[in-house]
């Protein structure tokens, strides 16, 4: 078997966060828009089941509260992060009880594919 | 001199402010203080709005294509105006609204109590007590049913002078029909449960149920006092799989299936939709002959006018939502509670559940005399009057073609509407691993639907007698059911059941009944029944029709030779 031609260099991207939203099952969408337009460049939403503190103190309207979720993850900047996380929140209602919860949490580093003319010009 | 700004800095001040609190501090103090939390009005929109939304549009998806078919229909075809459309748009959406929540109440009142009761019955109640709750689940589920209402709406059309024994059924006996129903669902329950328990395959048992309810259709036939009878007791089969006997009773199948370890064949959970739809024509023709023989006499005073539009009588209607439905749910909880020892996880949840469904029913009633009654009636005698060549719009043989061909659409685009089937179709998908299709199943069941109301309709129309359509077409069901394979005999027969929900029923029986009317036939079910069959029909032609491409491909894989 032929190995793979493997690349020289592979380009590391650092400074930068990890945003994880976690809502009710349909309501990734608004939110995921919402990140992308504060400046958020891509997005992973995987299902998931769950059930916070808050919604279940919520007696009878619990019931509203739907615990199939989703869990939207956004790798940013860190200078972009604040904001996307901002209006992410404001964008799922986080501040009603039992609509979600997010957390940005620090990454050390990322890599994918780069422009090639973004490597001429940032590469040290 | 330059200055440099980091952008996220920037970013930073323009933002809007926030706090920070740690979080070890509230932890500590939330352990203490278990609140409920404060809920601004809006907070309360926010979790109520998506929730009441979605389970709005859910109904509207399944209610609104099939009453916008009967109105476009009758505007455009029949040139006629719908009477009273404001009351049938109210009740529309009465129904649309009480089916909503029932279906709501459903899942928090009923499906908890009855999950367990599968899951924990099998494991800790002995032989005779897994049967017997089996039985009394089936039976008590027939009565909460919101269908079964529409058998009742029907009584008053009988003519008493034609059809003696059908009127007695449906007037003075009609408590006893329904009894009769829930006795016959109750049986079908215990013997499919004995059936998981003890491994029984299902073709054999079907070919066993069905030729003596055919031969006692012959019989029944054969009496022209007693005909008229068939197509009743054949369509309670239809009326009685609804949205409430179905999932129970599959959550019981499914808790037995599973603690008698017989998993082994992908669709073994499906088949008590099936016998739950044949035991009740047996068990309605059986009180026919019965009442038959006992040679009761008509009363004397025969009800006076044909109405179905009963009046909006709330309390009556509230009384008969409660009556239907506490006994279930009581007697679910008792058999948990005292039975089973397992305490309810959420009372007040059971409690609202409970509480949704009573007020969805009464809804539902209302809706159903006030909307799907006369809509339905309306389309039935406004296709009896293009069939009449005299003062029709249409030539006697266009109007014919036109009737039978708003039988079949409407056959076809119901059961294309039916959530229950699409439900169906996507666990039949993911069971067989994509060999059979989730749209080849749906398309397959609403050509059957279709084709079985067009024959329904013609039935009416002909004055043919139904057991000259149903033997024949259950006798052929019969034989393709020998060549099928296990599995796909279970699915055929189940979709059967799947197709007729609460909205349909209602309405084609009212259509049935208003045909029925303007041309004087005999009786006017059968429509039902023969919607029935239809589909068993097509379903098992498919899976023939897999089970043949399957041989000839393995032919040409390994040569001539098998």
């Amino acid at each position: 078997m032929k190995q793979p031609h493997p690349p020289e260099e592979f380009i590391v991207l650092t400074d930068v966060v990890l945003i994880t939203c976690v809502v009710q099952r349909g309501m990734a969408e608004e939110v995921v828009e919402a990140a992308r337009q504060a400046g958020a460049q891509g997005a992973t939403i995987f299902y998931a089941r769950g059930t916070g503190v808050r919604e279940r103190r919520l007696g009878l309207l619990s019931l509203a509260v739907s615990p199939e979720k989703e869990v939207i993850l956004i790798v940013a900047s860190t200078d972009q992060a604040d904001r996307i996380f901002e209006k992410m929140y404001q964008a799922g209602k986080l501040d009603t009880p039992g609509m979600g919860v997010i957390y940005m949490s620090p990454l050390d580093k990322m890599a994918t594919h780069v422009p090639k003319g973004i490597v001429e010009r940032f590469a040290r | 001199m330059v200055q440099k700004i980091r952008y996220g800095d920037y970013l930073g001040l323009a933002r809007t402010r926030h706090k920070a609190i740690s979080y070890n501090a509230i932890t500590s103090w939330d352990a203490s203080h278990r609140r409920r939390p404060h809920l601004r009005s809006r907070d309360i929109y926010r979790l109520l709005a998506p929730y009441v939304g979605a389970r709005a549009l859910e109904q509207t998806r399944a209610v609104l294509p099939v009453v916008l078919f009967l109105v476009v229909f009758q505007y455009l075809l029949f040139q006629g105006r719908i009477a009273g459309g404001a009351a049938i748009l109210a009740g529309v959406l009465a129904v649309m609204l009480g089916l909503m929540l029932f279906m709501e109440g459903l899942k928090h009142g009923f499906m908890p109590l009855s999950e367990n009761i599968g899951h924990l019955l099998p494991v800790r109640a002995s032989y005779g007590g897994v049967l017997m709750v089996a039985f009394i689940l089936g039976a008590v589920a027939t009565f909460a049913e919101p269908a079964i209402s529409a058998l009742k709406m029907a009584g008053s059309l009988a003519d008493a002078a034609q059809a003696p024994v059908l009127y007695l059924l449906l007037n003075v006996h009609a408590d006893a029909v329904v009894l009769t129903v829930a006795a016959s669902v109750g049986l079908a329950v215990l013997v499919s449960t004995l059936r998981f328990i003890e491994g029984w395959p299902f073709k054999p048992l079907v070919i066993v149920v069905t030729l003596p309810c055919l031969a006692l259709t012959a019989y029944m036939a054969s009496d022209p006092a007693l005909a008229p009878v068939v197509g009743l007791a054949w369509d309670t089969g239809a009326i009685t799989t609804g949205p409430v006997t179905v999932p129970m009773v599959v959550a019981l199948g499914v808790g037995v299936s599973a603690a008698a370890g017989r998993g082994d064949n992908s669709l073994s959970g499906f088949g008590i939709v099936t016998l739950a739809s044949l035991f009740p024509p047996i068990g309605v023709m059986l009180l026919g002959l019965h009442i038959a023989a006992s040679g009761e006499s008509l009363p004397t005073a025969v009800a006076a006018a044909a109405t179905l539009a009963t009046e909006p009588d709330i309390p009556a209607h509230i009384l008969a939502a409660l009556r239907a439905i506490v006994p279930l749910v009581l007697i679910l909880w008792l058999i948990q509670r005292f039975w089973l020892r397992e305490p309810t996880q959420h009372p007040d949840f059971m409690a609202y559940g409970v509480a949704l469904a009573v007020a969805g029913m009464v809804a539902f009633y209302v809706g159903l005399g006030t909307g799907l009654a006369p809509l339905g009636m309306q389309s039935g005698s406004m296709l009896s009057a293009i069939l009449d060549s005299r003062h029709s719009l249409y030539p006697a043989g266009a109007g014919l073609t036109i009737a039978l061909l708003f039988a079949l659409a409407l056959g076809f685009g119901a059961t294309l509407a039916e959530p229950a089937l699409n439900a169906l179709g996507l666990t039949v998908q993911t069971l067989t691993d994509g060999a059979f299709q989730k749209s080849t199943l749906v398309y397959a069941v609403a050509i059957g639907v279709g084709f079985g109301t067009t024959l329904g309709v013609a039935k009416i129309i002909f004055h043919i007698p139904l057991s000259w359509l149903l033997i024949p077409s259950y006798l052929l069901a019969l034989v393709m059911t020998w060549l099928a394979r296990e599995e796909h005999v279970n699915l055929a027969w189940d979709s059967a059941g799947v197709t007729t929900g609460p909205v349909t029923v209602p309405l084609v029986l009212a259509m049935g009944l208003g045909l029925g009317q303007a041309t004087g036939a005999q009786d006017a079910f059968g429509i039902l029944a023969m919607a029935s069959i239809g589909p068993i029909v097509s379903v098992l032609a498919v899976g023939i029709g897999l089970q043949a491409r399957e041989r000839f491909l393995r032919l040409d894989l390994f040569g001539r030779a098998r």
